[in-house]
């Protein structure tokens, strides 16, 4: 038994090819995939579009696409109308691009890609960057910043900080900065550990026993479980995002926390009920 | 190994770097897509789809009440028809009880008046033929009587008495 397990493994987590412009340093590999994925979504929508267009009125069988796109943007107008109370015109938008965009965001890097030795991945998870993660968290949790305080008013909102209890001030200011990192770092923290899976398991390839190539035979093994399993996380993971988002849009509309918005609720239930 | 002191912060993943100026446009760019281009008209045949099956579920059941209610008619037609065609048998029959009971007295009446107008001409040649018997029996007999006799009854007053006798027991014994 004289097997030979490489000692050290050359991976990079976290290292991309870098443009450089205007004194700053830019993702390249995060960009052009962003791009890629963003492509893909842009285009199903508009191939949708057009069939829509052509056929339309004059029969009501939906395509294919027509019912994958119907099934997600149905599903997000009930959860936002279950949430906001009403089907949002830009929350509804932003679920389903998040959805979308992070699924198939998530699915470019089940597509092998390494041209040769010296560079990496061309199709890696651009979610797999913390720079694509923050940017979606930041422009969910600024929308719902501003749909908090267009729909409560700017005194209401910022009063709802002190409630409670005024010594709470800092957890609820805090919970609010929460919300976007973890939005972020949950996404992120998912699909990385996803691509150092991958990493992981093609330096398996070098492990012999003898003549046996053990690594070989159990790294194809290994891998097409693990991509399998790991396009169900990207599933999941742009599911969740989705879903928090809408939820953080229908809290910072409703009240001040998840208990405050179901007794706010039971109460605006109770009351017609009583006077009737 | 990597070592904290090994990785500035520039190289550190967890920090932003101009990527992240890029990512936000592109994003934003994406929504903004979706939410002008791709959503309505999704929203559009979605609210079309669901009208024109509301519609079809309407038309369906105005046509289901339309066929009752051809189908109630076209029963009750079929209804009426069949009590005329029943009436219409029932008069035959009467009509036909009529004529044959109207013809069977017609008949009756004929075959009464061919008897009695029978009788009546017997009885009428039967009168005449006792009438002309009793004129030539009468002289027949006294004819008779007088050549066995021998002697004359010319008297016509005798004559007629005997013979008036005569056809008085005549009928007596008949």
């Amino acid at each position: 038994m004289s097997g030979t397990l490489p000692l050290e493994i050359e991976i990079h987590p976290g290292e991309h090819p870098e443009w450089h412009f205007l004194g700053m340093t830019f993702n390249a590999d995060t960009i052009w995939n962003t791009v890629i994925a963003g492509a893909i979504v842009v285009i199903l929508g508009f191939v949708l579009r057009s069939q829509l267009t052509r056929r339309q009125s004059e029969n009501h069988v939906p395509s294919k696409l027509q019912i994958l796109w119907e099934a997600v943007v149905s599903n997000t107008e009930t959860q936002v109308e279950d949430n906001l109370g009403r089907v949002h015109p830009f929350v509804v938008p932003l679920a389903v691009a998040l959805f979308f965009f992070i699924l198939i965001a998530n699915w470019i890097e089940m597509i092998p890609s390494k041209i040769n030795s010296h560079h990496g991945e061309v199709f890696v998870a651009p979610t797999a960057d913390t720079n694509l993660t923050y940017a979606m968290a930041l422009l969910a949790i600024v929308g719902v910043w501003v749909y908090g305080i267009r729909e409560k008013g700017a005194k209401a909102y910022f009063h709802h900080f002190l409630e409670p209890y005024p010594v709470l001030l800092p957890l609820n200011v805090l919970e609010e900065l929460v919300k976007p990192i973890t939005l972020a770092l949950r996404l992120f923290g998912n699909i990385f550990a996803g691509g150092i899976m991958i990493a992981l398991i093609a330096g398996l390839v070098s492990w012999k026993i003898g003549p046996a190539p053990v690594g070989g035979i159990l790294a194809v093994v290994a891998n097409v479980v693990w991509k399998l399993f790991d396009m169900a996380i990207g599933v999941i993971q742009a599911f969740i995002f989705a879903l928090l988002v809408v939820l953080y849009f229908g809290m910072a509309g409703a009240g001040h926390g998840d208990d405050h918005v179901e007794n706010d609720d039971q109460h605006g239930d109770h009351t017609p009920e009583l006077a009737a | 190994m990597i070592t904290p002191d090994l990785i500035p912060l520039a190289s550190n993943f967890l920090v932003p770097n101009g990527t992240f100026i890029v990512e936000l446009i592109a994003f934003a760019i994406i929504v903004f897509l979706l939410a002008k281009f791709v959503i309505p008209p999704i929203n559009k045949a979605m609210t079309a789809r669901q009208e024109a099956i509301r519609q079809q579920f309407a038309d369906l059941d105005k046509a289901k009440e339309e066929a009752n209610s051809a189908k109630d008619e076209f029963e009750a037609q079929i209804a009426d028809a069949r009590k005329e065609a029943a009436r219409i048998r029932e008069d035959a029959r009467e009509q036909g009880a009529a004529i044959i009971a109207e013809l069977r007295e017609q008949a009756q009446a004929e075959a009464n008046r061919i008897v009695e107008h029978g009788k009546t001409q017997i009885e009428a040649e039967r009168q005449q033929a006792v009438a002309s018997l009793r004129a030539e029996v009468g002289s027949l007999a006294t004819g008779l009587a007088g050549r066995i006799v021998g002697e004359s009854l010319e008297d016509d007053a005798r004559q007629t008495r005997v013979v008036e006798r005569f056809l008085t027991e005549l009928e007596k014994a008949e």
